[in-house]
């Protein structure tokens, strides 16, 4: 997906314009010349020269060639299917951050695998075998093992009785 | 110092950490032959796991996944014309056209034995400039590490080939979201909006989790069904033929080497850039530039050591002066300091032995490569073989699990999130995401060395380059930025 230069540079500018905003309300200490605002602020600024030179020769280029798309999306994206299996990668990491702590990590897991296992045609039953097992080591090397907290939710509940 | 050594070697060689190395070195191997999967990569899914180990297994794994990594590259370039890491993309047409002439087993012999003669001269190079340079380098006072920051981070603009404003841009950015957080100077939260994970700053390990793996999965499962056939099913002899090369192009081997070493140095440009300008550089020097193109060794013998000894140069600005020289040696540096071992010369005179170790497991690593690499082409019909449309989901589920392990909460897998759409949406508009990492891994040196200064001269600017180093640093930057500015404005100017 590709943004128009000039479109791109405004929305750099705005973003720098918020830092140096938000920098306005950092306090000063006395007897000290230079707060915490002094850095962001610079960034701010080179932020800001960065994206106006952006806008303008996105400005000046399209004026030559007669303009161009403001958003240029890929051909690929025009294939449902292709576009679905993009989507399917943040909305697979939005799936497990909505599920994982009321049902567990391990349900949200193998349902994550399994389903785009399933999408990316594996047939079903190597798709619900390779998922369990994947769902298992995790489990074991990085619950068991690394002692990380994975979130326990309904499933482990059930098991161990709370 | 022989105490240091000798207890380095005692450090290396534990069971747990020659394990660790060598099952490093397998992933290494496995991630850098599937195309699509990078060393990057394979560093960023390493280091949830090393998180939990001590130093030298940490950095052991690191180092030993990185220099298989690149390596193994070469394997599906030359069977698939696929390159397994985008460090061996400069050669990846000559070596398929050696392998459709016949030649594949020459070609991965060559890339074999020179990706480790080569890997090992890069380390010689560390282990002799790093101590010298952390010599000079103990010095150093606030003036000196603004200076070198500010050349690490510009460098790593001007070496880069895309747009330096998109350059600049990325790394401004990067160093503002380094600012997020409790400000090291004075203890303010800053850009907080009470948010208590805010607080806790930007952890740079999910950033980097979304922006080089996630990013790459978002790429990767729109061309999941498409997968290569090797040009051969077969192996034969590997190293037949090599002494005939190495007798005829040996002077490629040690230009590729010392090129290589150089500009993995560099901070900012690592194994991809050192391949394609020694391939680049085999050409202009060749007695025979027309048969570039064709399927001729000449290049590829120079470009697969340059790309092995890059990695051992990356190190060097790495350890010396914490400033990274690829991106790789970024994630190294962040791993330093969630250790505790603030990278920079200090390092050397505290934990001589560390370093030392580093050395040592360079040399395994390398050593290592010859056997285990070997052993991969073999298996390379059946590791090519491994659909993609099974891995990219375990991947995505590894990413998730890793970046929740460093923050022990979901905050690291929403900044995993959205890094990686940020860093998928930067890459489509030409915007080059290593600045952006190296920013937020160098922010806080270079804000900290920059408040000091200013407080110690009081804001007087030229103070900054009143001590020599502090002063050619300076002049250098300054020269650079210049440089830079010229050639910027020159089509500006050419166009109206």
């Amino acid at each position: 997906m590709r943004v128009h230069d000039t479109l791109l540079g405004l929305f750099f500018a705005a973003l720098a314009v918020a830092i140096l905003i938000l920098t306005a309300d950092f306090p000063s200490f006395p007897g000290q010349k230079y707060g915490p605002s002094l850095f962001p602020r610079i960034l701010g600024v080179g932020i800001l020269v960065c994206a106006v030179v952006i806008a303008w020769r996105g400005w000046r280029e399209s004026r030559r060639t007669g303009g161009r798309r403001i958003v240029a999306v890929d051909a690929a994206f025009a294939d449902p299917g292709k576009l679905a299996s993009f989507l399917l990668v943040p909305a697979g990491v939005g799936f497990y951050l909505l599920a994982a702590d009321r049902l567990g990590f391990i349900p949200t897991a193998f349902a994550l695998l399994a389903g785009l296992f399933l999408w990316f045609r594996v047939r079903p039953l190597p798709a619900l075998a390779i998922a369990a097992l994947t769902t298992g080591l995790m489990q074991w090397f990085f619950g068991t093992l690394m002692r990380v907290p994975l979130p326990r939710g309904l499933f482990m509940q059930l098991i161990h009785g709370g | 110092m022989s105490s240091a050594i000798l207890a380095a070697f005692g450090l290396v060689f534990d069971p747990y950490v020659l394990t660790v190395i060598l099952l490093s070195a397998i992933f290494g191997l496995f991630v850098g032959a599937m195309p699509g999967l990078t060393a990057t990569m394979a560093t960023a899914l390493l280091v949830p796991v090393t998180f939990f180990m001590s130093p030298v297994p940490a950095l052991g794994a690191i180092v030993t996944a990185t220099a298989m990594a690149i390596f193994a590259g070469d394997i599906p370039a030359a069977m698939l014309r696929m390159p397994g890491t985008p460090a061996s993309a400069a050669y990846t047409d000559e070596s398929y056209a050696m392998s459709r002439k016949g030649q594949l087993e020459l070609n991965l012999g060559v890339n074999l034995v020179f990706s480790v003669l080569g890997g090992l001269i890069g380390v010689l190079v560390l282990i002799l400039a790093a101590p010298s340079l952390a010599e000079l380098a103990i010095n150093f006072s606030s003036f000196e590490y603004f200076w070198l920051a500010c050349l690490g981070l510009t460098c790593a603009i001007f070496i880069s080939t895309g747009d330096p404003v998109k350059g600049f841009l990325s790394l401004f950015v990067g160093l503002a979201i380094g600012c997020i957080g409790i400000d090291p100077a004075a203890g303010y939260p800053r850009f907080t909006f009470g948010n208590v994970d805010l607080m806790s700053g930007i952890n740079f390990i999910p950033t980097m989790i979304g922006v080089f793996a996630v990013s790459e999965l978002m790429r990767g499962v729109m061309t999941v069904d498409q997968a290569g056939r090797p040009v051969q099913e077969k192996v034969g002899a590997l190293f037949r033929g090599l002494g005939e090369v190495t007798r005829k192009y040996w002077t490629n081997f040690l230009r590729g080497s010392a090129v290589g070493t150089l500009i993995g140095a560099l901070p900012g440009a690592g194994a991809d850039i050192a391949a394609w300008v020694s391939y680049a550089m085999a050409k202009r020097f060749s007695k025979e530039p027309e048969k570039f193109g064709t399927g001729h060794i000449e290049g590829i013998v120079e470009s697969t050591s340059a790309n092995n000894s890059a990695i051992g140069g990356a190190w060097i600005p790495a350890l010396v002066f914490g400033i990274p020289g690829d991106s790789i040696t970024a994630i190294v540096i962040g791993v330093l300091y969630m250790k505790g071992m603030n990278p920079g010369p200090t390092v050397f005179l505290e934990n001589p032995q560390l370093i030392y170790a580093v050395f040592i497991i360079f040399i395994l690593a390398n050593l290592l490569m010859l056997p285990l690499g070997y052993a991969a082409i073999r298996g390379a019909r059946h590791l090519l073989a491994i659909p993609k449309n099974v891995l990219l989901p375990i991947i995505l589920l590894f990413c998730v699990v890793g970046s929740f392990a460093m923050t022990n909460s979901p905050y690291g897998i929403v900044l995993m999130l959205i890094f990686g759409v940020v860093g998928w949406l930067m890459e489509e508009n030409g915007i080059p995401v290593a600045p952006l990492i190296l920013g937020l891994v160098l922010g806080e040196l270079l804000e900290h060395s920059f408040m000091t200064s200013m407080i110690k001269s009081d804001g007087e600017f030229l103070v900054f380059f009143q001590r020599p180093i502090a002063g050619l640093l300076g002049a250098l930057t300054l020269t650079t930025w210049g440089l830079m500015l010229w050639r910027g404005l020159r089509p500006a100017r050419a166009a109206i």
